[in-house]
């Protein structure tokens, strides 16, 4: 197959109405980044969480590097495991430090010892340059090093593929720079990522291929050039020139 | 006017024992049981919630002397045990203080329970290991003020023991009678000891608190 | 099961006496706690001697209270000590003004200074701001504690018992010696009938309150 991550006719139902994906498949490839956009509500976020298998899906298939995750009897623990996902409100483990954050999953579910975690964490942390705060609560921290570390913390059981669902959009606009600086660097190294964000500077930065998805489906995909030029569908058209317009104005 | 207490205060002290005993005895096992009747009410689904609701309506709604009566003398009544009174005595206070812990627990565990439970499990963690690593050490440091608070509803609801015949403080002091010298003075020491004792308890706990807290994880006044 | 019909037949007496105790006692309670809570809120010298008070009351178990006064007290002042009416409704009158004037003291802060000094900015002295803003939004706060003092109170009604009154719990050692000789059926139908008695007032103070702060979109 050759893709990282693949997902075929994925449909997911919110009481009995609210059709959050409504027929969805694409796929990803090694070292390639994809940003899906597009209206609040239309079920971006949704369609990550299935993806990332937190969220069970009604009917359809998602694949991890050939291996089907939808099939009956999968260890899905173990699936998650190879997944990283970075949450739009950050949930970092309040009890622990940002050191303790990192090292839990290396310990308990990669069942490292207890230095080689530790030695792997601060790596993680020092990959988003929060090595010198390892010892900080998350309550000692902003909310932009709180999500560098939810960062760290995805990327230290060295995932297949990091799935990032607005992982600037709970942050003050001064702090999602360092955040965004962060996704830079890791887009440098190659990692496989599929965002769903706004961030369109970054997208048109970064981004292999934009995905607009409205209403619960993938509705156009290209190149970031694609939208930001000449977008094809009526609706990425007008989000495009609605998005541009705030843009201008700020 | 407390001359007279002399012969009297093994008694009181022997008492002061068993209170302590049965307390901290009924707020640990309470805490266990209480925890486990939070888990099963929040993921046991309905028929396990049913259930725990009637025994927690009847813990939380009776006396505690109708709760040591009915222990003594229902039990052996329906179970072919035979089982000392003090035993009994214990439980009870076990299966109250796990009645009104269960409360609070399950109130902490949902506050911290979602996006807690959906962290774990996106790091690959199964739900049983988030719940013992990430949602129980959180939760638990929450419940801290409402437990502590806990200990001294035991403490003082552990009088009933003197009026089924054991010999707890209260016991003690029930068992002192005679003169007004004796009488009043020996109600005054008891209810003393009580208050020195919570009192005491409440500002050591609080130290305790302040040294081990995490910051981010206080609690709001309750 | 014509016996528990028979036994419930001895209750009416005493479940009065239960409910006289306790809700007189909520009352007198209120009527001393809620002051107190005021007290302590707005008159910051005098909330010291507050704190001592609930710290002493709250930290005593009710039924040594009672008879602490009873036993103790009715050789100095046999009257009114000796009556055991008043002298379980003074006891538990202390202590339920203790716990109410804490649970005032939450509701008067759930409620915010805010509404204080909004109602001192437009000219209104202390005693009318708190007659005029506070009260009227206090108990929307305090229902639910009010909800719980209350089925304490009812179930710290029980301790009467020790001291000559009637109630739930002395009519069910009483019914020991009546047929069918049983010592369980008593007991358990008292617990039923204290369950009675606290849960649905409980409940429906409890809901109510959430309903009101609904409503003021709290």
């Amino acid at each position: 197959m050759g893709s990282v991550m693949e997902c075929k006719h994925l449909w997911k139902t919110y009481e009995k109405h609210l059709v959050a994906v409504k027929d969805v498949s694409m796929s990803i490839g090694k070292g390639e980044i994809k940003l899906i956009f597009g209206p609040s509500g239309s079920g971006k976020s949704t369609f990550l969480r299935c993806m990332a298998m937190l969220t069970p899906v009604d009917e359809g298939d998602i694949y991890l590097t050939d291996e089907c995750l939808t099939a009956k009897g999968v260890n899905l623990n173990a699936a998650r495991a190879r997944i990283g996902f970075v949450f739009q409100h950050i949930y970092l483990f309040r009890h622990l430090t940002a050191l303790g954050n990192v090292e839990l999953a290396l310990r308990y579910v990669q069942k490292l010892p207890k230095n080689q975690a530790r030695e792997r964490a601060l790596e993680a942390l020092r990959e988003v340059k929060m090595e010198e705060w390892s010892h900080h609560y998350p309550s000692q921290l902003s909310g932009g090093q709180q999500q560098r570390v939810g960062i760290a913390r995805a990327l230290a059981h060295d995932p297949r593929i990091m799935l990032l669902d607005e992982p600037t959009s709970a942050l003050d606009p001064e702090l999602t720079a360092e955040v965004i600086d962060t996704l830079r660097d890791l887009a440098k190294e190659g990692v496989t990522m599929l965002i769903v964000s706004h961030e369109m500077p970054f997208a048109r930065e970064v981004a292999h291929e934009m995905i607009f998805y409205d209403q619960g489906a993938i509705v156009e995909t290209g190149p970031p050039e694609h939208f930001f030029n000449h977008p094809n569908s009526e609706r990425a058209k007008k989000f495009m020139t609605r998005l541009i317009k705030r843009t201008e104005r700020e | 006017m407390f001359e007279f207490l002399g012969p009297y205060l093994p008694t009181i002290a022997d008492g002061l024992v068993l209170t302590l005993e049965v307390t901290v005895f009924g707020l640990f096992a309470g805490l266990g049981l209480g925890t486990l009747l939070a888990l099963g009410d929040i993921y046991g689904g309905r028929v396990t919630s049913s259930v725990i609701r009637v025994y927690v309506e009847f813990f939380r709604g009776s006396p505690l002397i109708i709760q040591l009566i009915l222990a003594q003398y229902a039990v052996p009544a329906l179970l072919p045990l035979r089982y000392p009174p003090l035993v009994t005595a214990f439980t009870v206070f076990a299966l109250n203080s796990a009645a009104y812990q269960k409360g609070y627990i399950k109130g902490a565990l949902q506050t911290v329970a979602q996006d807690q439970m959906d962290a774990g499990l996106s790091v690959g963690m199964s739900g049983k290991q988030t719940l013992w690593h990430v949602i129980l050490p959180q939760a638990f440091r929450i419940v801290i003020p409402a437990w502590t608070n806990e200990f001294c509803s035991l403490t003082k609801s552990t009088s009933a023991l003197g009026f089924v015949g054991f010999m707890d403080l209260t016991g003690a002091g029930r068992s002192i009678v005679g003169s007004e010298y004796i009488v009043l003075p020996a109600w005054i020491i008891i209810a003393a000891i009580y208050l020195a004792w919570i009192t005491a308890f409440t500002k050591i706990a609080d130290i305790v608190y302040e040294k081990k807290k995490i910051p981010g994880l206080e609690i709001s006044p309750v | 099961m014509d016996v528990p019909h028979q036994i419930l037949s001895f209750f009416p007496f005493p479940i009065l006496n239960t409910l006289a105790i306790s809700v007189l006692s909520f009352i007198f309670g209120l009527a001393l706690g809620f002051p107190l809570a005021l007290l302590k809120a707005y008159m910051k010298r005098l909330g010291y001697l507050v704190d001592v008070y609930e710290k002493i009351f709250r930290g005593i178990p009710e039924p040594v209270l009672i008879l602490l006064f009873y036993l103790g007290m009715t050789f100095y002042l046999p009257f009114p000590f000796s009556n055991p009416y008043f002298t379980v409704i003074f006891a538990l009158t202390l202590r339920s003004a203790a716990n109410q004037s804490q649970i005032f003291r939450g509701a008067i802060r759930g409620i915010g200074e805010e509404q204080m000094a909004a109602a001192r900015s437009v000219g209104f002295s202390k005693l009318s701001s708190i007659r005029h803003i506070i009260i009227p939004q206090v108990f929307t706060y305090a229902a639910s504690g009010l909800a719980n003092e209350y089925a304490l109170l009812v179930k710290d009604s029980a301790y009467a018992f020790a001291i000559g009154i009637i109630e739930i719990t002395k009519q069910a050692e009483l019914l020991r010696s009546y047929p069918p000789y049983d010592i369980v059926t008593p007991y358990i139908i008292a617990a039923l009938l204290y369950i009675l008695l606290t849960f649905p007032i409980a409940t429906y103070f409890d809901a109510w309150g959430s309903k009101r702060k609904k409503k003021l979109g709290l």
